[in-house]
């Protein structure tokens, strides 16, 4: 796997704004791979985005696909977007009005000199990719939104570019679409084989989507790692806070046995847990437990402790799911049941796996 | 890995185009700048031998109380000016926009007339018809009736607030339909009356547009020309602008030294003007409240008055508008116009022939004509270029560009004419350039740069920034983005700018007035020329043949080509 993206040390700072928009992000995707930058408004992930495309002049860093330098800020190198050989999508899409569908696709083929029946051949293999074939000839404002999408994405990859870059290129489309969609461009992504940034606010689009996800926060990339890790082993608790329904309960470590530890709550309740994470603890260390509403189960039959009695503050129906808020005396939790609340109380289970532990912030 | 060699970028034409672009509107601001700044320190006219440096201008000036007085009245004059053209303008705006009036729709493109015509020809227009021997005046008198007085400070202010009426009344219709529907319907669901609603809601969301629109008629009115120099020149009335004339053409002998101390007064008073005009023009956003115009809100109801305000408006625009240019119209095909006299029994095309049997005179006209055809199109296509660079580039000169391309507003057309005219004496091996249309259309689009370039730049600034992204990423360079996928897309935005364009050059005089001279005459110069001589037949002929062709462009446009003059 010789062409990966490789990113190193990407800084960018905005003149005349004291806080940098992206700060010392290093990143490899695989060649091939499908990597999301996900993050909330704001966090860097466009911004990053537009680096990699030359689209933005970083304040420092490296950027390049295997031998293929694109952007070196120590050497002086910026190659400008249009001599980077890549594909982009963008979230308006960005097809040009003026020109029929056959012709956004082609305008990169026919910069570069192809002609005649190449060009042909080639723009309606790309249009067959993405199955519009047929609308070769019409206006982009004659198509529906998930058409238009399809069409950026094709003229997108027609010139085989060395990276597909995406940006939100879902976020206007109908829910019901969008989760087609979602279907359609990881396979079809996968099919070309080619290596893909993808930028996302929606997470479970990320889930859905990616080999990689990266979730940043104020311009910093906090972790980088395959989707199920992610969710399982999130590295701080911004990202648990942010990837899936977690709550939070502060508390003070009251024992230490290796990786097994308790914590003491606020209303005294002890609760066992196991660290995975290979960060050290000291016992009277102040911590954070996190946990999953829907990892939350009710009391029965278990026998190791790790009851928690809470009282119901509110309970929303999600239409598969009831989802409630309960509060234990130690602070809220996020509860999930298949039915409506069976009382007033209920009497809640955390298994000691489930429990994810961070340092106290400050 | 990281001793791989790296791919040098290959050299594109962008930056070299985005240099031109700020070099050339730097260029085209300073060069007519800098010789008035330098004549004002000089004793002598400044293409003379020995040039002795001296403050004696400005002291001089500074201790003429006709400067004072002349500065004094000038305020005035612009300031009276300004609140009748607001005045009327609004409440036209208002009453066409916003209510049931009548024959409203009709309306609405005949107060837009005195728009397309140059103020000259109105001026003119208005002498015809209410000038001491105008058409009306007499059969006023005939009548026993109290007549006026239009050689007057307030006939001045009265014509000028006339041609100054379109750019208030479009300026609040424009702000008008900018106002989100929704803010009327708030206050209607709130229980205001459609009255109440205009009154309290609809007029100070207008607020800004008002003050804006005053600072531009104010900057407008105190650099105005023609309309003081007909009406007033014959009775000793006197702007700074017709100072500067006066100074500068007619007097015996030319004071070079006070001309460009009045015309540096000038453009700083005016500066200062701009500067607070773009100061509102950030404070408008906190008004201007784009929204969602899919409903439109119920029309006032006038109810009983609303024949009696459609006439009052009908009236208004026939006396204003409609008479008078039809009266010089109606002259230019009589040997005179009276009152006394039938004209329709002495019809006749000599005046045209006078003027088309002249060599000199039909030359003029086809100037004009070249002027607006090819130097409108370059202009355009500069003005666009350089809306680009600074709208569209990651150029790092981009903002002095938005800044310099604004500026020319400050610079009255007679001080644009006097400053080309001494660069191109001071400038060694372009003299023989000062004299040809090429130095005239250079300073017409420095004159009009920021109209250009302002009708421009909200066209570019409408087109998402994702369509030249797209473009560069696909590998197109920032000039390939332009030719493919701007201008294509900016199409109908640079021919409605051309158009405008074209009228304004047409119409234009001010710039020309020093700066023509044999073989360079424009139709506004003759017409000033052939006033001078008393010649009110051929001005009328002159003045029918300038509204044709503006006729015939704005119709060419409108209906065959489609574009939109104004209301975007």
């Amino acid at each position: 796997m010789e062409n990966n993206l490789i990113i190193q040390n990407l800084t960018k700072q905005f003149a005349g704004v004291s806080s940098v928009a992206i700060s010392n992000i290093n990143l490899t995707v695989k060649e091939g791979q499908l990597a999301t930058l996900l993050g909330p408004s704001g966090c860097g992930k466009s911004t990053t985005l537009n680096c990699i495309a030359g689209l933005e002049e970083p304040t420092e860093g490296v950027i390049r696909v295997g031998d293929f330098t694109m952007t070196n800020t120590a050497k002086g190198l910026l190659l400008p977007p249009e001599q980077r050989q890549l594909g982009m999508v963008f979230q308006s899409y960005a097809l040009w009005p003026h020109m029929k569908v056959f012709d956004n696709v082609a305008f990169s083929l026919k910069l570069q000199k192809v002609k005649g029946d190449e060009l042909k051949k080639r723009v309606m293999d790309s249009l067959d990719l993405v199955g519009l074939a047929d609308l070769a000839d019409r206006y982009p404002f004659q198509l529906s939104g998930g058409q238009q999408q399809r069409v950026a994405l094709a003229r997108a990859v027609v010139t085989r570019p060395r990276l597909l870059l995406l940006d939100e290129p879902l976020s206007n489309l109908d829910a019901k679409i969008r989760e087609q969609a979602r279907v359609w461009v990881r396979e079809l992504q996968q099919r070309v084989g080619i290596t893909t940034v993808y930028v996302t606010h929606d997470q479970s689009e990320a889930f859905a989507m990616s080999d990689m996800i990266a979730v940043m926060n104020k311009g910093e990339l906090l972790q980088f790692a395959p989707p199920e890790e992610m969710y399982s082993h999130p590295a701080t608790q911004f990202v648990a806070e942010f990837i899936g329904a977690t709550s939070f309960l502060k508390g003070v470590i009251a024992s230490m046995d290796g990786s097994r530890l308790t914590v003491r709550v606020a209303n005294g309740d002890i609760l066992k847990l196991t660290d995975r994470s290979s960060k050290s603890w000291n016992v009277n260390q102040n911590v954070t437990i996190a946990i999953r509403s829907e990892r939350v189960e009710m009391a029965g039959a278990q026998r190791d402790g790790n009851i928690l009695n809470a009282g119901v503050k509110s309970s929303t129906y999600l239409g598969s799911k009831w989802q409630h808020v309960v509060d234990t005396g130690s602070g809220s939790l996020k509860v999930e049941t298949v039915d409506t609340a069976p009382s007033e109380r209920m009497s809640l289970y955390l298994p000691p796996d489930s429990i994810l532990l961070f340092p106290e912030e400050k | 890995m990281t001793s791989a060699p790296l791919t040098k970028p290959r050299f594109s034409w962008d930056r070299v185009v985005q240099w031109s672009m700020v070099v050339l509107t730097i260029t085209l601001v300073v060069f007519p700048a800098w010789p008035i700044v330098y004549q004002s320190f000089l004793a002598k006219p400044l293409y003379d031998q020995g040039r002795n440096f001296t403050f004696s201008n400005y002291t001089k000036m500074l201790a003429n109380e006709k400067f004072w007085h002349i500065l004094g009245y000038t305020a005035a004059f612009a300031i009276a000016a300004t609140i009748l053209a607001l005045a009327i303008g609004i409440l036209l705006a208002v009453l066409i926009n916003r209510t049931d009036l009548p024959l409203r729709k009709f309306y609405f493109n005949l107060v837009t007339i005195p728009y397309y015509v140059s103020p000259l020809v109105l001026a003119f227009a208005w002498m015809e018809m209410y000038g001491p021997q105008g058409f009306g005046t007499i059969l006023v008198r005939a009548l026993k009736l109290p007549t006026w007085q239009l050689y007057s400070f307030w006939g001045i202010v009265v014509v000028s607030a006339m041609y100054y009426i379109p750019n208030t009344f479009l300026y609040a219709t424009s702000s008008l339909a900018l106002a989100d529907p929704q803010l009327e319907s708030a206050a209607r669901i709130g229980g205001a009356t459609p009255f109440q609603t205009i009154l309290r809601v609809t007029v100070p969301l207008l607020r800004p547009a008002i003050l804006y629109s005053a600072l531009l008629t104010l900057v407008s009115a105190l650099e105005l020309l023609s309309i003081p120099l007909v009406l007033g020149n014959g009775v000793g009335i006197d702007t700074l602008s017709t100072y500067i004339y006066v100074l500068g053409v007619v007097g015996v002998s030319k004071d070079y030294g006070a001309i460009a101390v009045v015309a540096i007064f000038v453009v700083l008073l005016v500066t200062v003007l701009v500067y607070l005009q773009g100061k509102l023009t950030t404070l408008e956003r906190r008004f201007v409240t784009l929204g969602g115009k899919a409903t439109r809100p119920k029309l006032l109801e006038l109810g009983k008055m609303k024949g009696v305000v459609s006439f009052i408006v009908g009236l208004y625009i026939l006396l204003g508008i409609i008479l008078p240019l039809a009266s010089i119209v109606l002259e230019s095909f009589v040997p005179f116009l009276s009152p006394f006299a039938n004209p329709l029994k002495m019809l006749t095309f000599e005046n045209y022939q006078g003027i088309f049997s002249s060599p000199a005179y039909r030359q003029s006209v086809t100037n004009s004509i070249y002027i607006s055809i090819f130097a409108a199109g370059i202009g355009i296509l500069f003005m666009a270029l350089v809306s680009l660079t600074a709208y569209r580039s990651t150029f790092k000169g981009r903002g002095v560009v938005k800044y310099m391309a604004l500026y020319p507003r400050a610079f009255p057309g007679i001080i644009v004419g006097i400053g080309f005219l001494w660069a191109f004496l001071l400038v060694p091996g372009i003299g023989s350039l000062r004299n040809t249309l090429i130095a005239m259309s250079i300073a017409f689009i420095m004159r009009y740069l920021p109209l250009g370039f302002s009708a421009v730049s909200p066209a570019i600034m409408q087109i998402s920034d994702e369509l030249d992204r797209a473009g560069r990423v696909g590998g197109a360079t920032w000039l390939g983005t332009i030719r493919h996928i701007l201008l294509p897309i900016l199409r109908p935005a640079l021919l409605s700018g051309y158009i405008i364009l074209a009228i304004s050059f047409l119409k234009e005089y001010a710039v020309a007035l020093f700066l023509f001279s044999e073989g360079s005459r424009v139709i506004g110069t003759t017409m000033i020329e052939l006033w001078k001589q008393g010649g009110a037949e051929p001005v009328a002929a002159l003045s029918t043949i300038q509204m044709a062709i503006t006729a015939f462009l704005i119709f060419g446009s409108t209906r065959l080509l489609g574009v939109k003059l104004h209301g975007k």
